[in-house]
Protein backbone atom coordinates (compact mmCIF):
# COMPACT_ATOMS: atom_id res chain seq x y z
CA UNK A 1 0.00 0.00 0.00
CA UNK A 2 1.37 3.59 -0.63
CA UNK A 3 2.36 6.14 1.71
CA UNK A 4 -1.13 7.02 3.35
CA UNK A 5 0.23 10.31 4.10
CA UNK A 6 1.26 11.26 0.75
CA UNK A 7 -2.35 9.80 -0.75
CA UNK A 8 -3.99 12.14 1.85
CA UNK A 9 -2.09 15.06 0.63
CA UNK A 10 -2.18 14.45 -2.79
CA UNK A 11 -5.88 14.13 -1.95
CA UNK A 12 -6.31 17.47 -0.47
CA UNK A 13 -4.27 18.64 -3.47
CA UNK A 14 -6.95 17.53 -5.81
CA UNK A 15 -9.69 18.80 -3.61
CA UNK A 16 -8.24 22.39 -3.70
CA UNK A 17 -7.63 21.96 -7.33
CA UNK A 18 -11.55 21.76 -8.18
CA UNK A 19 -12.29 24.47 -5.56
CA UNK A 20 -9.44 26.57 -7.67
CA UNK A 21 -10.93 25.79 -11.17
CA UNK A 22 -14.61 25.45 -10.44
CA UNK A 23 -15.48 28.92 -10.68
CA UNK A 24 -14.42 29.50 -14.17
CA UNK A 25 -15.52 26.15 -15.46
CA UNK A 26 -19.20 27.52 -14.52
CA UNK A 27 -18.64 30.85 -15.57
CA UNK A 28 -17.83 29.63 -18.68
CA UNK A 29 -20.51 27.00 -19.14
CA UNK A 30 -22.98 29.47 -18.02
CA UNK A 31 -22.24 32.52 -20.66
CA UNK A 32 -20.56 30.14 -23.27
CA UNK A 33 -21.62 26.82 -22.93
CA UNK A 34 -24.90 27.03 -22.07
CA UNK A 35 -26.21 30.06 -24.83
CA UNK A 36 -24.67 27.40 -27.52
CA UNK A 37 -27.08 24.86 -26.58
CA UNK A 38 -29.79 27.07 -26.30
CA UNK A 39 -28.47 28.29 -30.04
CA UNK A 40 -29.16 24.93 -31.76
CA UNK A 41 -32.53 24.70 -29.61
CA UNK A 42 -33.70 28.13 -30.50
CA UNK A 43 -32.78 27.54 -34.22
CA UNK A 44 -35.54 25.07 -34.74
CA UNK A 45 -38.24 27.27 -33.30
CA UNK A 46 -39.82 29.64 -34.41
CA UNK A 47 -38.38 32.65 -32.34
CA UNK A 48 -38.61 36.81 -32.15
CA UNK A 49 -36.84 36.98 -28.83
CA UNK A 50 -39.68 36.26 -25.82
CA UNK A 51 -41.74 33.62 -27.11
CA UNK A 52 -40.95 30.65 -29.56
CA UNK A 53 -42.50 27.90 -31.13
CA UNK A 54 -41.33 24.52 -32.03
CA UNK A 55 -40.71 24.22 -35.74
CA UNK A 56 -38.06 21.08 -35.86
CA UNK A 57 -34.69 20.21 -37.65
CA UNK A 58 -36.84 20.85 -40.84
CA UNK A 59 -35.95 25.12 -40.03
CA UNK A 60 -32.36 24.11 -41.41
CA UNK A 61 -33.67 22.57 -44.78
CA UNK A 62 -35.53 25.50 -45.20
CA UNK A 63 -32.56 27.61 -44.68
CA UNK A 64 -30.16 25.67 -46.72
CA UNK A 65 -32.44 26.09 -49.75
CA UNK A 66 -32.37 29.75 -49.45
CA UNK A 67 -30.54 31.07 -52.28
CA UNK A 68 -29.63 33.98 -49.78
CA UNK A 69 -28.06 31.72 -47.55
CA UNK A 70 -25.68 30.65 -50.21
CA UNK A 71 -25.14 33.99 -51.49
CA UNK A 72 -23.77 35.05 -47.84
CA UNK A 73 -21.85 31.67 -47.76
CA UNK A 74 -19.82 32.77 -51.09
CA UNK A 75 -18.90 36.10 -49.79
CA UNK A 76 -17.23 33.93 -47.03
CA UNK A 77 -15.35 31.48 -49.84
CA UNK A 78 -14.82 34.54 -51.54
CA UNK A 79 -12.89 36.12 -48.40
CA UNK A 80 -11.02 33.44 -48.01
CA UNK A 81 -9.14 34.22 -51.41
CA UNK A 82 -7.80 36.54 -49.00
CA UNK A 83 -6.31 34.30 -46.16
CA UNK A 84 -2.97 33.59 -48.39
CA UNK A 85 -2.22 37.49 -49.45
CA UNK A 86 -2.89 38.21 -45.53
CA UNK A 87 -0.11 35.85 -44.77
CA UNK A 88 2.32 36.07 -47.39
CA UNK A 89 2.55 40.19 -47.15
CA UNK A 90 3.72 40.10 -43.25
CA UNK A 91 5.71 37.28 -44.38
CA UNK A 92 7.54 39.41 -46.53
CA UNK A 93 7.50 42.62 -43.96
CA UNK A 94 9.24 40.33 -41.68
CA UNK A 95 11.84 39.14 -43.54
CA UNK A 96 12.77 42.65 -44.15
CA UNK A 97 12.31 43.67 -40.94
CA UNK A 98 14.58 40.42 -39.50
CA UNK A 99 17.89 41.87 -41.95
CA UNK A 100 17.55 44.44 -38.60
CA UNK A 101 19.01 47.38 -40.90
CA UNK A 102 19.84 50.43 -39.06
CA UNK A 103 15.80 51.74 -37.79
CA UNK A 104 14.16 48.44 -37.81
CA UNK A 105 12.61 48.75 -34.38
CA UNK A 106 10.67 51.61 -35.87
CA UNK A 107 9.36 50.56 -38.25
CA UNK A 108 8.50 47.68 -36.36
CA UNK A 109 6.54 50.41 -34.12
CA UNK A 110 4.90 51.55 -36.71
CA UNK A 111 4.06 48.19 -38.39
CA UNK A 112 2.48 46.92 -35.29
CA UNK A 113 0.93 50.34 -34.45
CA UNK A 114 -2.62 49.58 -36.41
CA UNK A 115 -3.20 46.34 -34.00
CA UNK A 116 -4.08 48.90 -31.20
CA UNK A 117 -6.62 50.56 -33.17
CA UNK A 118 -10.38 49.26 -33.66
CA UNK A 119 -11.28 48.16 -37.07
CA UNK A 120 -14.50 50.34 -36.51
CA UNK A 121 -11.61 53.03 -37.28
CA UNK A 122 -9.86 51.61 -39.98
CA UNK A 123 -13.23 50.70 -41.41
CA UNK A 124 -14.11 54.20 -41.28
CA UNK A 125 -10.73 55.36 -42.88
CA UNK A 126 -10.90 52.81 -45.34
CA UNK A 127 -14.18 53.98 -46.66
CA UNK A 128 -12.73 57.49 -47.55
CA UNK A 129 -9.87 55.80 -49.32
CA UNK A 130 -11.85 53.70 -51.63
CA UNK A 131 -15.02 56.86 -51.92
CA UNK A 132 -15.13 58.11 -55.86
CA UNK A 133 -12.61 61.23 -54.68
CA UNK A 134 -10.72 59.08 -52.59
CA UNK A 135 -7.30 58.56 -52.23
CA UNK A 136 -7.10 55.30 -54.11
CA UNK A 137 -8.77 57.53 -57.19
CA UNK A 138 -6.00 60.16 -56.59
CA UNK A 139 -3.06 57.83 -56.17
CA UNK A 140 -4.20 55.91 -59.61
CA UNK A 141 -4.39 59.79 -61.38
CA UNK A 142 -0.83 61.14 -59.87
CA UNK A 143 0.59 57.92 -61.69
CA UNK A 144 -1.31 58.15 -64.97
CA UNK A 145 -4.05 55.96 -64.39
CA UNK A 146 -6.67 58.52 -63.85
CA UNK A 147 -8.69 56.78 -66.62
CA UNK A 148 -9.38 53.41 -64.04
CA UNK A 149 -11.57 54.95 -61.93
CA UNK A 150 -12.81 53.23 -59.12
CA UNK A 151 -15.77 53.20 -57.10
CA UNK A 152 -15.64 49.72 -55.40
CA UNK A 153 -18.32 50.44 -52.51
CA UNK A 154 -20.86 50.68 -55.14
CA UNK A 155 -20.65 47.57 -56.51
CA UNK A 156 -21.16 44.37 -54.79
CA UNK A 157 -18.00 42.61 -55.61
CA UNK A 158 -16.12 45.88 -55.40
CA UNK A 159 -17.59 46.38 -51.79
CA UNK A 160 -16.28 42.63 -50.96
CA UNK A 161 -13.08 43.38 -52.67
CA UNK A 162 -12.44 46.82 -50.68
CA UNK A 163 -13.67 44.71 -47.20
CA UNK A 164 -10.93 42.44 -48.13
CA UNK A 165 -8.27 44.73 -48.85
CA UNK A 166 -8.98 46.23 -45.38
CA UNK A 167 -8.98 42.96 -44.15
CA UNK A 168 -5.60 42.10 -45.52
CA UNK A 169 -4.41 45.40 -44.32
CA UNK A 170 -5.85 44.95 -40.70
CA UNK A 171 -4.22 41.65 -40.28
CA UNK A 172 -0.48 42.68 -41.18
CA UNK A 173 0.22 43.84 -37.91
CA UNK A 174 -0.48 39.87 -36.09
CA UNK A 175 0.75 38.21 -38.76
CA UNK A 176 3.85 40.08 -38.97
CA UNK A 177 4.28 39.88 -35.27
CA UNK A 178 3.78 35.87 -35.34
CA UNK A 179 6.78 35.52 -38.59
CA UNK A 180 9.08 37.28 -36.85
CA UNK A 181 9.06 35.74 -33.27
CA UNK A 182 9.33 32.87 -35.50
CA UNK A 183 12.53 34.50 -37.35
CA UNK A 184 14.13 34.99 -33.91
CA UNK A 185 14.61 31.87 -33.43
CA UNK A 186 16.14 30.56 -36.32
CA UNK A 187 18.69 28.70 -36.55
CA UNK A 188 21.50 30.89 -38.79
CA UNK A 189 23.88 28.72 -38.83
CA UNK A 190 22.03 26.72 -41.53
CA UNK A 191 21.71 29.54 -43.46
CA UNK A 192 25.41 30.20 -43.87
CA UNK A 193 25.72 26.40 -44.86
CA UNK A 194 23.52 26.49 -47.26
CA UNK A 195 25.08 29.81 -48.38
CA UNK A 196 28.61 28.37 -48.48
CA UNK A 197 26.93 25.52 -51.03
CA UNK A 198 26.07 27.98 -52.79
CA UNK A 199 22.44 28.76 -52.84
CA UNK A 200 21.14 32.12 -53.08
CA UNK A 201 18.79 34.28 -50.62
CA UNK A 202 15.25 32.63 -52.43
CA UNK A 203 16.60 29.25 -52.16
CA UNK A 204 17.38 29.84 -48.62
CA UNK A 205 14.34 31.35 -47.76
CA UNK A 206 12.74 28.37 -49.26
CA UNK A 207 14.33 25.25 -48.74
CA UNK A 208 15.91 26.79 -45.57
CA UNK A 209 14.07 29.52 -43.98
CA UNK A 210 10.38 28.55 -44.12
CA UNK A 211 10.76 24.87 -42.93
CA UNK A 212 11.35 26.26 -40.11
CA UNK A 213 8.84 28.20 -39.53
CA UNK A 214 6.42 26.03 -40.47
CA UNK A 215 4.54 25.97 -36.89
CA UNK A 216 4.12 29.84 -37.20
CA UNK A 217 3.02 29.47 -40.83
CA UNK A 218 0.50 27.26 -39.49
CA UNK A 219 -0.51 29.98 -36.31
CA UNK A 220 -1.13 32.61 -38.49
CA UNK A 221 -3.10 30.55 -40.89
CA UNK A 222 -5.42 29.36 -38.25
CA UNK A 223 -5.70 33.01 -36.96
CA UNK A 224 -6.46 34.50 -40.07
CA UNK A 225 -9.00 32.00 -41.29
CA UNK A 226 -10.68 32.20 -37.84
CA UNK A 227 -10.97 36.06 -38.28
CA UNK A 228 -12.00 35.75 -41.82
CA UNK A 229 -14.97 34.25 -40.47
CA UNK A 230 -15.94 35.54 -37.45
CA UNK A 231 -13.88 39.14 -37.27
CA UNK A 232 -15.18 41.18 -40.05
CA UNK A 233 -18.26 42.41 -38.25
CA UNK A 234 -16.90 46.03 -37.14
CA UNK A 235 -15.17 46.46 -40.89
CA UNK A 236 -18.59 45.35 -42.68
CA UNK A 237 -20.66 47.25 -40.09
CA UNK A 238 -19.07 50.45 -40.76
CA UNK A 239 -17.72 50.11 -44.22
CA UNK A 240 -21.00 49.02 -46.33
CA UNK A 241 -23.48 47.56 -43.61
CA UNK A 242 -23.74 44.09 -45.75
CA UNK A 243 -24.84 45.97 -48.91
CA UNK A 244 -24.48 46.51 -51.66
CA UNK A 245 -27.71 44.31 -51.77
CA UNK A 246 -25.93 40.91 -50.39
CA UNK A 247 -22.60 41.39 -51.28
CA UNK A 248 -20.52 42.14 -48.56
CA UNK A 249 -22.72 39.87 -46.22
CA UNK A 250 -21.20 37.39 -44.47
CA UNK A 251 -22.42 34.81 -42.04
CA UNK A 252 -21.44 36.34 -38.72
CA UNK A 253 -22.92 39.72 -40.50
CA UNK A 254 -26.05 37.75 -41.38
CA UNK A 255 -26.42 36.48 -37.39
CA UNK A 256 -26.73 40.13 -36.35
CA UNK A 257 -29.12 41.50 -39.24
CA UNK A 258 -31.34 38.62 -38.92
CA UNK A 259 -31.74 39.12 -35.55
CA UNK A 260 -31.92 42.14 -34.78
CA UNK A 261 -32.74 44.04 -38.00
CA UNK A 262 -35.77 41.30 -39.21
CA UNK A 263 -36.54 40.54 -35.47
CA UNK A 264 -36.00 36.78 -36.34
CA UNK A 265 -34.42 35.72 -33.51
CA UNK A 266 -34.87 31.96 -34.52
CA UNK A 267 -32.83 32.20 -37.94
CA UNK A 268 -30.38 34.41 -36.45
CA UNK A 269 -29.38 31.35 -33.70
CA UNK A 270 -30.10 28.97 -36.75
CA UNK A 271 -26.65 30.59 -38.70
CA UNK A 272 -24.53 31.25 -35.57
CA UNK A 273 -24.98 27.58 -35.10
CA UNK A 274 -24.34 27.02 -38.88
CA UNK A 275 -21.34 29.16 -38.27
CA UNK A 276 -19.62 27.55 -35.01
CA UNK A 277 -20.35 24.21 -37.41
CA UNK A 278 -18.15 25.32 -39.92
CA UNK A 279 -15.62 26.28 -37.36
CA UNK A 280 -15.20 22.98 -35.75
CA UNK A 281 -15.44 20.95 -38.82
CA UNK A 282 -12.32 23.64 -39.85
CA UNK A 283 -10.90 23.53 -36.20
CA UNK A 284 -11.75 19.30 -36.64
CA UNK A 285 -9.75 19.32 -40.51
CA UNK A 286 -6.16 21.61 -38.97
CA UNK A 287 -5.96 19.02 -35.89
CA UNK A 288 -5.91 16.20 -38.30
CA UNK A 289 -3.83 17.75 -40.97
CA UNK A 290 -1.15 18.75 -38.89
CA UNK A 291 -1.41 15.17 -36.85
CA UNK A 292 -1.17 12.99 -39.80
CA UNK A 293 1.99 15.44 -40.86
CA UNK A 294 3.84 14.46 -37.98
CA UNK B 1 24.88 43.10 -46.10
CA UNK B 2 26.10 44.84 -49.44
CA UNK B 3 25.17 48.58 -49.09
CA UNK B 4 22.91 48.01 -52.19
CA UNK B 5 20.52 45.70 -50.28
CA UNK B 6 20.14 47.89 -47.66
CA UNK B 7 19.01 50.41 -49.26
CA UNK B 8 16.55 48.56 -50.81
CA UNK B 9 15.24 47.12 -47.86
CA UNK B 10 14.89 50.33 -46.05
CA UNK B 11 13.64 51.79 -49.08
CA UNK B 12 10.77 49.14 -48.44
CA UNK B 13 10.36 49.46 -45.26
CA UNK B 14 9.64 52.93 -45.59
CA UNK B 15 7.02 52.47 -48.11
CA UNK B 16 5.29 49.64 -45.96
CA UNK B 17 5.77 52.71 -43.04
CA UNK B 18 4.05 55.04 -45.02
CA UNK B 19 0.86 52.36 -45.84
CA UNK B 20 0.70 51.30 -42.37
CA UNK B 21 1.07 54.89 -40.98
CA UNK B 22 -1.62 56.06 -43.31
CA UNK B 23 -4.61 55.73 -41.23
CA UNK B 24 -3.08 58.14 -38.77
CA UNK B 25 -2.10 60.40 -41.26
CA UNK B 26 -5.05 60.76 -42.73
CA UNK B 27 -7.31 61.03 -39.30
CA UNK B 28 -5.13 63.46 -38.35
CA UNK B 29 -5.15 65.54 -41.32
CA UNK B 30 -8.58 65.71 -42.31
CA UNK B 31 -9.64 66.22 -38.52
CA UNK B 32 -8.42 69.49 -38.68
CA UNK B 33 -10.74 70.46 -41.95
CA UNK B 34 -14.24 71.93 -41.65
CA UNK B 35 -16.71 69.90 -43.15
CA UNK B 36 -16.50 72.24 -46.42
CA UNK B 37 -12.51 72.28 -46.57
CA UNK B 38 -12.81 68.40 -46.30
CA UNK B 39 -15.22 68.47 -49.31
CA UNK B 40 -12.36 70.27 -51.04
CA UNK B 41 -11.91 73.92 -49.70
CA UNK B 42 -8.49 75.06 -49.00
CA UNK B 43 -6.99 75.15 -45.63
CA UNK B 44 -7.54 73.82 -41.95
CA UNK B 45 -9.77 74.48 -38.81
CA UNK B 46 -10.62 73.59 -35.49
CA UNK B 47 -13.98 73.42 -36.51
CA UNK B 48 -14.49 69.75 -36.59
CA UNK B 49 -12.86 69.16 -33.00
CA UNK B 50 -15.09 72.03 -31.62
CA UNK B 51 -18.09 70.04 -33.18
CA UNK B 52 -16.73 66.74 -31.78
CA UNK B 53 -17.56 67.71 -27.91
CA UNK B 54 -20.85 68.74 -29.44
CA UNK B 55 -21.64 65.64 -31.55
CA UNK B 56 -20.28 62.68 -29.15
CA UNK B 57 -20.65 62.63 -24.98
CA UNK B 58 -16.57 61.83 -25.70
CA UNK B 59 -15.64 62.35 -22.06
CA UNK B 60 -18.69 59.99 -21.06
CA UNK B 61 -17.60 57.60 -23.73
CA UNK B 62 -13.92 57.66 -22.27
CA UNK B 63 -15.12 57.21 -19.15
CA UNK B 64 -17.82 54.74 -19.93
CA UNK B 65 -14.73 52.15 -21.81
CA UNK B 66 -12.35 52.16 -18.78
CA UNK B 67 -15.13 51.13 -16.35
CA UNK B 68 -16.42 48.17 -18.67
CA UNK B 69 -12.61 47.39 -19.88
CA UNK B 70 -11.55 47.50 -16.30
CA UNK B 71 -14.45 45.37 -14.97
CA UNK B 72 -14.18 42.42 -16.99
CA UNK B 73 -10.62 42.53 -16.78
CA UNK B 74 -10.99 42.52 -13.17
CA UNK B 75 -13.25 39.28 -13.24
CA UNK B 76 -10.66 37.77 -16.21
CA UNK B 77 -8.31 37.83 -14.02
CA UNK B 78 -9.58 36.51 -10.65
CA UNK B 79 -11.33 33.49 -12.55
CA UNK B 80 -8.44 32.85 -14.63
CA UNK B 81 -5.41 33.35 -12.14
CA UNK B 82 -7.41 31.10 -9.93
CA UNK B 83 -8.15 28.17 -12.72
CA UNK B 84 -4.83 28.55 -14.00
CA UNK B 85 -3.34 27.60 -11.04
CA UNK B 86 -5.49 24.82 -10.03
CA UNK B 87 -5.21 23.37 -13.20
CA UNK B 88 -0.99 23.41 -13.69
CA UNK B 89 -0.37 23.22 -10.10
CA UNK B 90 -3.54 21.53 -8.10
CA UNK B 91 -4.40 18.75 -11.01
CA UNK B 92 -6.62 15.61 -10.18
CA UNK B 93 -8.34 12.83 -11.80
CA UNK B 94 -10.96 15.76 -13.62
CA UNK B 95 -8.25 18.12 -14.56
CA UNK B 96 -8.27 17.29 -18.39
CA UNK B 97 -11.54 17.48 -18.48
CA UNK B 98 -11.45 20.93 -17.07
CA UNK B 99 -9.33 22.79 -19.00
CA UNK B 100 -10.76 21.78 -21.92
CA UNK B 101 -14.03 22.86 -20.69
CA UNK B 102 -12.71 25.87 -19.97
CA UNK B 103 -10.11 26.43 -22.69
CA UNK B 104 -12.29 24.45 -25.47
CA UNK B 105 -14.76 27.53 -24.98
CA UNK B 106 -12.28 29.40 -26.93
CA UNK B 107 -13.69 27.52 -30.15
CA UNK B 108 -17.10 28.68 -29.96
CA UNK B 109 -17.39 32.33 -32.13
CA UNK B 110 -19.31 34.74 -30.19
CA UNK B 111 -21.88 35.10 -33.35
CA UNK B 112 -22.67 32.00 -32.71
CA UNK B 113 -24.07 32.49 -28.70
CA UNK B 114 -24.57 36.22 -28.70
CA UNK B 115 -28.80 35.91 -30.03
CA UNK B 116 -29.25 33.18 -26.79
CA UNK B 117 -27.12 35.05 -24.83
CA UNK B 118 -28.02 38.82 -25.64
CA UNK B 119 -32.01 37.38 -24.82
CA UNK B 120 -30.19 35.51 -21.51
CA UNK B 121 -28.87 38.88 -20.45
CA UNK B 122 -31.88 40.88 -21.24
CA UNK B 123 -34.48 38.69 -18.88
CA UNK B 124 -31.38 38.88 -16.20
CA UNK B 125 -31.94 42.60 -16.61
CA UNK B 126 -28.36 43.62 -17.19
CA UNK B 127 -28.69 44.96 -20.91
CA UNK B 128 -29.20 48.94 -19.79
CA UNK B 129 -26.10 49.22 -16.96
CA UNK B 130 -22.84 47.86 -17.56
CA UNK B 131 -23.15 44.52 -16.31
CA UNK B 132 -24.10 43.08 -18.90
CA UNK B 133 -21.66 43.92 -21.50
CA UNK B 134 -18.85 43.28 -18.76
CA UNK B 135 -19.95 39.67 -18.00
CA UNK B 136 -19.97 39.22 -21.83
CA UNK B 137 -16.13 40.06 -22.81
CA UNK B 138 -15.08 38.13 -19.15
CA UNK B 139 -16.87 35.14 -20.39
CA UNK B 140 -15.23 35.86 -24.31
CA UNK B 141 -11.78 36.41 -22.49
CA UNK B 142 -11.60 33.66 -20.06
CA UNK B 143 -10.87 30.57 -22.02
CA UNK B 144 -7.79 32.30 -23.35
CA UNK B 145 -6.79 34.32 -20.69
CA UNK B 146 -6.84 30.70 -18.91
CA UNK B 147 -5.27 28.92 -21.20
CA UNK B 148 -2.19 31.71 -20.71
CA UNK B 149 -2.40 31.28 -16.92
CA UNK B 150 -1.88 28.06 -16.99
CA UNK B 151 0.41 27.24 -19.39
CA UNK B 152 2.25 30.14 -17.71
CA UNK B 153 1.83 28.28 -13.71
CA UNK B 154 2.86 24.89 -15.25
CA UNK B 155 6.38 26.85 -16.11
CA UNK B 156 7.02 26.99 -12.12
CA UNK B 157 8.72 24.06 -10.71
CA UNK B 158 6.37 22.16 -8.50
CA UNK B 159 9.20 22.46 -6.06
CA UNK B 160 8.26 25.78 -4.92
CA UNK B 161 4.64 24.70 -3.96
CA UNK B 162 5.88 21.76 -2.84
CA UNK B 163 8.23 23.39 -0.08
CA UNK B 164 5.70 25.93 1.17
CA UNK B 165 3.14 23.43 1.52
CA UNK B 166 5.24 21.67 4.04
CA UNK B 167 6.35 25.00 5.83
CA UNK B 168 2.55 24.90 6.82
CA UNK B 169 0.57 26.68 4.23
CA UNK B 170 -2.55 25.90 2.47
CA UNK B 171 -3.23 26.07 -0.95
CA UNK B 172 -5.18 29.55 -0.98
CA UNK B 173 -1.71 30.86 1.06
CA UNK B 174 0.41 29.40 -1.79
CA UNK B 175 -1.66 30.75 -4.38
CA UNK B 176 -1.38 34.25 -2.92
CA UNK B 177 1.68 34.76 -1.25
CA UNK B 178 4.02 32.75 -3.86
CA UNK B 179 2.24 32.17 -7.38
CA UNK B 180 0.85 35.53 -8.02
CA UNK B 181 3.60 37.74 -7.40
CA UNK B 182 5.10 34.87 -9.84
CA UNK B 183 2.87 35.36 -11.84
CA UNK B 184 2.86 39.14 -12.78
CA UNK B 185 4.25 38.92 -16.34
CA UNK B 186 1.22 36.76 -17.65
CA UNK B 187 -0.99 38.94 -15.68
CA UNK B 188 0.12 41.73 -17.10
CA UNK B 189 -0.09 40.21 -20.76
CA UNK B 190 -3.79 39.22 -20.00
CA UNK B 191 -4.60 43.09 -19.17
CA UNK B 192 -2.91 44.64 -22.24
CA UNK B 193 -4.37 42.01 -24.57
CA UNK B 194 -8.15 42.06 -23.14
CA UNK B 195 -7.91 45.77 -22.69
CA UNK B 196 -6.89 46.54 -26.13
CA UNK B 197 -9.49 43.79 -27.17
CA UNK B 198 -12.32 45.24 -24.96
CA UNK B 199 -11.78 48.60 -25.76
CA UNK B 200 -11.53 47.96 -29.55
CA UNK B 201 -14.80 45.73 -29.81
CA UNK B 202 -18.00 47.00 -31.58
CA UNK B 203 -20.47 44.04 -31.22
CA UNK B 204 -20.99 43.42 -27.48
CA UNK B 205 -21.23 47.27 -26.30
CA UNK B 206 -24.01 47.79 -29.37
CA UNK B 207 -25.90 45.11 -28.28
CA UNK B 208 -25.58 44.99 -24.38
CA UNK B 209 -25.05 48.77 -23.68
CA UNK B 210 -28.53 49.49 -24.47
CA UNK B 211 -28.46 52.81 -22.51
CA UNK B 212 -26.49 55.07 -24.75
CA UNK B 213 -25.32 56.75 -21.74
CA UNK B 214 -23.41 54.27 -21.48
CA UNK B 215 -22.12 53.29 -24.80
CA UNK B 216 -18.05 52.95 -25.00
CA UNK B 217 -16.18 54.92 -27.19
CA UNK B 218 -16.04 52.52 -30.32
CA UNK B 219 -19.60 51.75 -30.31
CA UNK B 220 -20.40 55.29 -29.97
CA UNK B 221 -18.27 55.87 -33.24
CA UNK B 222 -19.27 52.93 -34.87
CA UNK B 223 -23.01 54.27 -34.11
CA UNK B 224 -22.52 57.60 -35.27
CA UNK B 225 -20.92 56.34 -38.55
CA UNK B 226 -23.61 54.28 -39.28
CA UNK B 227 -26.45 56.95 -39.08
CA UNK B 228 -27.26 59.41 -41.63
CA UNK B 229 -26.00 62.62 -40.44
CA UNK B 230 -22.03 62.25 -40.38
CA UNK B 231 -20.05 64.98 -40.17
CA UNK B 232 -16.82 63.01 -41.22
CA UNK B 233 -13.96 65.32 -39.77
CA UNK B 234 -16.05 65.19 -37.20
CA UNK B 235 -16.35 61.35 -36.82
CA UNK B 236 -12.47 61.02 -37.61
CA UNK B 237 -11.55 63.49 -34.80
CA UNK B 238 -13.39 60.88 -32.90
CA UNK B 239 -11.86 57.91 -34.17
CA UNK B 240 -8.34 59.49 -33.20
CA UNK B 241 -9.77 60.40 -29.68
CA UNK B 242 -10.68 56.72 -29.41
CA UNK B 243 -6.92 55.01 -30.64
CA UNK B 244 -5.05 57.24 -28.39
CA UNK B 245 -5.36 55.33 -25.00
CA UNK B 246 -5.33 52.36 -26.96
CA UNK B 247 -2.11 53.57 -28.54
CA UNK B 248 -0.42 54.75 -25.36
CA UNK B 249 -1.23 51.18 -23.73
CA UNK B 250 0.20 49.30 -26.95
CA UNK B 251 3.44 51.48 -27.05
CA UNK B 252 4.25 51.12 -23.34
CA UNK B 253 3.43 47.45 -23.38
CA UNK B 254 4.56 46.53 -26.58
CA UNK B 255 6.63 43.41 -25.23
CA UNK B 256 3.38 41.67 -23.25
CA UNK B 257 1.50 42.54 -26.54
CA UNK B 258 3.48 40.37 -28.54
CA UNK B 259 3.70 37.82 -26.06
CA UNK B 260 0.18 37.76 -25.88
CA UNK B 261 -0.73 37.25 -29.53
CA UNK B 262 2.07 34.72 -30.16
CA UNK B 263 0.67 32.73 -26.92
CA UNK B 264 -1.05 29.97 -28.50
CA UNK B 265 2.21 28.96 -30.96
CA UNK B 266 3.07 26.65 -28.32
CA UNK B 267 6.82 24.98 -27.88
Amino acid sequence: MANPKKSALSRERGRSGLLFGAPALIFVFLFLGLPIVQALYYSMTKWNGLSATWIGPSTFINEFKNPIFWRVMQNNALLLIAVPIAILIPMAIAYLLNEKVAGWKFFRSIYFLPTAISWVVIGMVAIRVFAQEGVLNQLLKAIGLGFIKTDLLSSEHGALLAVAITFIYSMVGTNTMIFLTGMANLDISLNEAARLDGAGDIRIFASVTLPQLKRFVQFSFVITVISAFTALFSLIFVMTGGGPGFGTTTLEFFVYQSAFAKGDFGAGAMLGFILFVIMAGLGAAQLTLTRSKE
Amino acid sequence: MNSFRKVFTLFSMSIFAVVMFYPFTFMIEQSFKSKEQFLGAPGHSLASWEKLFTVMPIGRQLINSVLVCMGAIAIILIFSTFAGFGLAKLTFRGTPYFFLGIVGAMLIPLHSIIIPAYVNISKLNLLTGYWGAIIMYAALGTPFATFLMTSYFRGIPDEIIEASVVDGLNYRGVFRKIAMPLAFPAIATVVVLQFIQIWCDLLVGLLFLQDPNKRTITVGLGALSAGRTTDIPVLLAGSLVSAIPAIIVYLIFQRQLVAGLTAGIGK
